[in-house]
């Protein structure tokens, strides 16, 4: 297993691209998640109003518990940056046709996406310790008084996580599998959202219930917006069991469709 | 002697056309085999077939008897149509790759360079080769895994004359260390330099499969001239005298079953003719090649 993943991280450390975007992407998620109290307190600073009206302290985003949420919500979007690093690294064995010579050279067709899969898994990996960790620091930093009974809680929302990036990665994989260019395939992925959302709207009349079945909308459900909280008092503080056993189970069928398609094709 | 490879009845069709048709062949240890073809005629899908990167439509193959996986592939060497490297990887760094694939040591690194020359160039990326060194780099990849059976698709394709000469005595030192040897080539005099056995194949059919020596075999032909009027009729008179064939100049005479060149020398020598010029032809594989596609099938 560490060996495939060696294989793999053997082509991307000396690619550019994977550097460029890949420090894109953990430099964003890191910043962004870091620096969010400094900047409310930038903008109470410059607009005098906003300051008064609202006690920027007293807005418990960065508080335990509710940092683990907030901090892992946030940097959920940005998970299309590692998709498009994905999308690149597979499309590029494609249009190099090494994924031809790799299995001339003696890997098996599952060896090769397994490679691919284990790249997926530690990449998604380091997002979930990276803002672990942020949240960790800044949950002590912001939080006025430390209780220790909520300083844990809710942190079941970082295997969470983990599950929405890999899932979301793995449809990545599985359509630079299936189109195997890479331009079309992240203009695809970018577009999933949109398309998804095209048809949820066409259906909600007939069979709303379908909704959640959704692939994309799964993903998304495993950490649930945490804005409602402050807004309508009504908290979801955890992880919705149906929409595990959902993801997971598109998290599985990407990866075999990807399976069954690198088995059958001539390459 | 073991059998490398076997083929029964491989096939494959790409949506109607039929590329690699009902091949059923056997490559022994030691064998230097060649695989001849026209343009098109199925020699890369065989041997992507054989490589596992073409899966077949009908048939089957085994490699020393075993059912075809991925760790055979690894004691391979193969270089399949042109060389396949990550181009923005560095040559030592594409191998140290492959070697990690091939699980075999990294040590083998520098000699493999250094038989192909291309040592000194080695941390410089894929993408700045010339055509001929990344086909220098293919072959040394192939050679990576001090592989039992090397595989070369078109190996000489964009080398300069020397290096053709020296790939080929590469194959023919690789082989004389017992190795087996399967060579697609349209370079036929390459091919009866280097072969001990050969297939054609048109249009995805096995036409012909044999040793390379038995080309030369058969009736003799022998180009000979002699500056005296009544020529032809001194060689009718040879009793050894199949045909004759007057071209430009000298005669094209083909020599009946058990005759040689030798004995026409002699005959003429004892009629007091002196030829002034006298040749055997042998039968090259290119003039067997020709005539076995061009027969209808
Ligand atoms: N991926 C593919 N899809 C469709 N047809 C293919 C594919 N690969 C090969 N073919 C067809 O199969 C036939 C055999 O091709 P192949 O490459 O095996 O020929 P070849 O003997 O290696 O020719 P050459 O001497 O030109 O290298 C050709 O007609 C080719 O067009
Ligand atoms: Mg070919």
């Amino acid at each position: 297993m560490l060996h495939l993943l060696k294989i793999d991280l053997k082509k991307l450390t000396s690619y550019r691209t994977f550097w460029v975007v890949c420090g894109l992407y953990f430099l964003t998620i890191g910043f962004s998640t870091a620096s969010g109290m400094e900047f409310l307190k930038w903008l109470a600073n410059t607009f005098d109003k906003f300051g008064s009206s609202l006690n920027i302290d007293r807005i418990p985003l960065y508080h335990f518990p509710d940092v683990w949420l907030n901090l892992v919500w946030w940097s959920g979007f940005f998970k299309v940056l590692l998709g498009i690093m994905v999308v690149i690294s597979i499309s590029n064995e494609y249009t190099y046709r090494t994924l031809r010579q790799n299995i001339i050279d003696g890997l098996s067709r599952w060896e090769f996406l397994a490679s691919k899969i284990l790249t997926n898994l530690l990449l998604s990996l380091i997002s979930v310790v990276l803002i672990f960790i942020i949240a960790l620091v800044t949950g002590f930093i912001y939080t006025p008084e430390i209780n220790w009974n909520y300083v844990f809680t809710d942190i079941e929302f970082y295997p969470a996580y983990l599950l929405e990036l890999f899932t979301f990665l793995s449809y990545a994989l599985m359509l630079g599998i299936f189109v195997q260019r890479s331009g079309l395939t992240i203009i695809l992925l970018l577009l999933s959202y949109m398309l998804e959302a095209i048809v949820k709207a066409n259906i909600d009349d007939y069979f709303p219930w379908l909704i959640p079945y959704f692939p994309m909308e799964s993903i998304s459900a495993l950490v649930p917006i945490p804005f409602y909280r402050y807004a309508f008092q009504e908290i979801q503080d955890y992880v919705d069991p149906a929409a595990v056993a959902i993801a997971s189970a598109w998290m599985i069928l990407f990866n075999y469709f990807s399976y069954l398609k690198l088995k059958r094709s001539d390459l | 002697m073991d059998t490398v490879l076997t083929t029964r009845h491989l096939t494959k069709d790409f949506g109607r056309l039929r590329a690699v048709d009902d091949l059923s062949f056997e490559v022994k240890r030691g064998q230097v085999f060649g695989l001849l073809g026209p343009n098109g005629s199925g020699k890369t899908t065989t041997l992507g077939m054989l490589m596992g990167v073409v899966n077949p439509t009908v048939g089957e193959f085994s490699w020393f008897g075993e059912i075809p996986n991925h760790h055979v592939r690894k004691k391979i060497g193969a270089v399949l149509e042109h060389p396949i490297f990550y181009p923005y990887l560095t040559g030592q760094k594409n191998l140290e790759l492959n070697a990690m694939i091939k699980q075999c040591p990294e040590e083998n690194i520098p000699g493999v360079l250094e038989l192909v020359e291309l040592a000194d160039r080695r941390n410089d990326k894929y993408k700045t080769y010339s055509l001929g060194m990344k086909q220098r780099l293919a072959i040394a990849s192939a050679l990576l895994n001090e592989p039992t059976v090397l595989i070369l698709d078109e190996p000489t394709n964009g080398l300069d004359p020397m290096g053709i000469a020296e790939i080929r005595e590469l194959i023919k030192k690789i082989a004389a260390n017992g190795k087996t040897i399967i060579l697609a080539s349209h370079l036929l005099d390459e091919v009866q330099k280097v072969c001990s056995h050969f297939a054609i194949l048109k249009k995805g059919r096995l036409v012909h499969v044999g040793p390379v020596d038995d080309v030369g075999k058969g009736a003799e032909t022998v180009e000979v001239k002699a500056d005296l009027p009544d020529f032809t009729e001194v060689l009718m008179q040879f009793p050894g005298t199949a045909s004759i064939l007057p071209e430009n100049g000298v005669f094209l005479v083909t020599l009946r079953e058990d005759f040689h060149s030798k004995d026409l020398n002699a005959f003429l020598i004892e009629r007091g003719v002196v030829a002034n010029h006298l040749v055997t032809k042998r039968k090259s594989l290119e003039k067997v090649f020709l005539e076995i596609l061009s027969e209808p099938r």
